[in-house]
């Protein structure tokens, strides 16, 4: 089964979250084999957009749990995930960073690691806990693929929280890295061996860089009203009996007969 | 089914295009609006952001246009009815996810107020220079409804329209409006509720386990689901098949596009709206939208006043084109005139239309104004003398053209 669809199985199963009312926008094609397993519904959304379509469906219906699911590609849409923060929308965004996108084979993006492009790369990579921590997210973590306990108590955790959480999962698969001269022919396994857990470490300090070992676990965990909060108590404030505040689920399915 | 009371704010009241079609939102249904601010369409937005937390409708302004259409279709998803505000380069941002929405048959509603083009160009001035764009801005093949009001009114009447055939054909409908019908301020005429026809969503009621999302009724259009309803949605802006699933091969693809195509052509006779005046026995057939059609009035008159048979043909939707109607037009009249703002969009399909059977003269103009009434006038007398057949679509030179330009641009040799 596909890692990733194992994890959030996992996770969901441990929240105890109604599986009907998740919805899965994702940037990422995920086949609907893999899909299926999960009892959701799934969204296969334009690159780079998964994060605003979420937006949309929480809005649209805020009794929906909403996890969206972006690729390192965070680079295109990133400034969905910088104002769904600081707006606090409730939704647990699951960012799959495998450093490099292997079908343009390797060319730098703004999450790769220097060590792993084919020339290597000059630019900088993202530091995605800190980046949501100091935008306001409520619950930031990483972990590796092979986490998968930590990763699924940490999506059950996440999807509790009120606000935007998000996870970083690495998740390095692509056969191109096999071909790099001293990295191990398993590279999930050499990330997971190169990785330290330490939680609640400050988001500052969690830039993943070569030289160091790649910190994982739980760093931010606190309380912010959602964007729905603030939403209504402005509103009600101005409007007063006017305003009916909005949360309330319609009603299922509903519509024109047929 | 009536539109709610609670919705419609029932009225008369001395207000501008923009605020007309917010509260023609409204009144439709519409309770979740994701916008980006943008001149000279704010209006609107600000329109559905000071009266939708009173009946019940969500906004938010999200951080660029890419992020308003996104959300806008998530919201169409979660079950509500959905519409995004914009203009010119917001517009042109939106374009990808438009054909998203066109091929996920997303039910919703875009406000576009045109403003003069390319990039920035003019954004407190007018422009129709969208109108391709409308037709053709995304990658691939779809068609889409594009509605063009002229009047504060029209304004409020065809957003409600717009959300009508929206839910009805699940597809993108435009509205292409202007600057100057976004920022006219008229008397507009908000009727009882229960004067308001609204289109319910078709939405699927069966048994789950046997939904397939892209399952067409027999008029080619299927029916809707929520998401969040325990019907394990699998919906992708691949190719897919009636369950959603995505699939590579040319049966399918031809299937599949071919009925996002056809949906909307088959159906056009039950879509399209035309307002004629005098068109039987004409010499000339005026042909415009949008603001454009206010100004060509004048201009008729004009014609009119000197004895040439004027009739006059506005294209309430622009998209799908009348394609038959023009045909049959050209067996009788002389001419077409077309005066838009812009250097040709619509006037190339009132031409393809005519087969050869009559000229078609087009009134350009570069945005940033309107037609001097004068133009039209002239170049419906040109149309009217001129005995032999024009190659392709002739240029009409208007006053402006002449003295910004002294007979045209001209390459040196």
């Amino acid at each position: 089964m596909n890692p990733i669809i194992n994890i959030l199985d996992k996770g969901i199963e441990q929240s105890g979250v109604d599986r009907k009312t998740i919805s899965i926008p994702s940037d990422i094609p995920f086949p609907p084999d893999a899909v299926k397993t999960l009892r959701i519904d799934y969204f296969q959304t334009p690159r780079g957009r998964a994060i605003a379509f979420g937006t949309g469906l929480k809005l649209g219906n805020p009794a929906l749990k909403v996890i969206p699911i972006v690729g390192d590609l965070m680079t295109l849409g990133g400034n969905h995930f910088v104002h769904g923060a600081r707006r606090n929308m409730e939704i647990l965004v699951l960012c799959i960073n495998n450093f490099v996108y292997k079908k343009i084979a390797g060319k730098p993006l703004t999450s790769a690691n220097p060590e792993f492009s084919a020339y290597s790369t000059f630019e900088e990579p993202f530091n995605f806990p800190h980046l949501g921590n100091s935008c306001g997210a409520v619950y930031t973590a990483r972990w590796t693929a092979l986490h998968t306990k930590e990763l699924a108590t940490s999506v059950a955790e996440a999807l509790s929280k009120r606000g935007l959480s998000m996870i970083e999962i690495l998740a390095p698969g692509p056969n191109y890295y096999r071909t790099i001269d001293g990295v191990n022919s398993d590279i999930l396994q050499f990330y997971f061996d190169n990785s330290i857990i330490k939680n609640n470490e400050d988001p500052r300090n969690v830039a993943i860089t070569p030289e160091e070992k790649i910190v994982v676990g739980t760093f931010t965990d606190r309380e912010r009203p959602t964007f729905i909060d603030s939403y209504n108590l402005q509103h009600k404030k101005i409007l007063g009996d006017k305003f009916t505040p909005h949360g309330a689920a319609p009603t299922e399915r509903g519509g024109k007969d047929g | 089914m009536k539109a709610n009371p609670k919705d419609v704010l029932t009225g008369v009241y001395y207000i501008d295009g923009d605020v007309a079609s917010g509260y023609g939102a409204l009144a439709a249904g519409c309770k979740f609006v994701a916008g980006y601010p943008i001149t000279p369409s704010t209006e609107a937005f600000e329109a559905v952001c000071h009266r939708g937390p009173q009946v019940g409708a969500v906004f938010i302004q999200m951080e660029d246009e890419l992020g308003s259409i996104s959300a806008v279709m998530g919201a169409a998803w979660a079950g509500v009815k959905t519409m995004t505000i914009t203009s010119g380069p917001g517009y042109s941002l939106m374009q990808e996810t438009i054909g998203f929405g066109a091929m996920l048959e997303i039910p919703f509603v875009l406000l576009n107020i045109q403003r003069g083009g390319p990039s920035t160009g003019v954004p407190t001035k007018t422009g129709q220079a969208d109108m391709m764009q409308s037709r053709w801005g995304a990658h691939g093949d779809y068609e889409v409804i594009a509605i063009s009001p002229d009047s504060p009114q029209e304004m409020f009447d065809y957003t409600i329209k717009a959300f009508n055939l929206a839910e009805r054909y699940r597809c993108p409908v435009m509205i292409m409006s202007d600057e100057c019908v976004g920022h006219m301020t008229e008397k507009v005429v908000i009727p009882e509720a229960d004067k308001i026809e609204i289109e319910a969503r078709r939405m699927y009621n069966g048994p789950a386990s046997e939904y397939m999302p892209f399952k067409p009724d027999p008029d080619l259009v299927p029916k809707m689901a929520r998401a969040g309803a325990g019907l394990n949605l699998y919906i992708t802006g691949l190719v897919h098949d009636e369950k959603g699933h995505p699939v590579k091969s040319a049966n399918y693809k031809s299937a599949h596009v071919r009925r996002l195509v056809d949906k909307i052509r088959l159906n056009k006779d039950k879509i399209i709206e035309l307002k004629e005046d005098g068109t039987d026995g004409a010499d000339v057939i005026v042909v415009s939208y949008g603001i454009s059609s206010r100004v060509a009035v004048k201009g008729v008159e004009i014609a009119r006043q000197k004895g040439i048979k004027v009739g006059t043909l506005r294209l309430v939707t622009v998209w799908p084109f009348p394609d038959e109607r023009i045909a049959e037009l050209a067996q009788t009249t002389k001419a077409f005139v077309v005066p838009e703002i812009n250097y040709g969009q619509v006037v190339f399909d009132v031409a393809r239309c005519t087969h050869g059977k009559a000229n078609v003269v087009l009134v350009p103009h570069g945005g940033a104004g309107v037609h001097n009434p004068s133009d039209v006038a002239d170049a419906i007398e040109f149309a009217a003398k001129h005995e032999s057949p024009l190659e392709g679509v002739h240029e009409f030179k208007t006053r402006l053209e002449k003295s910004v330009f002294e007979g045209g641009l001209k390459l040196k040799e």
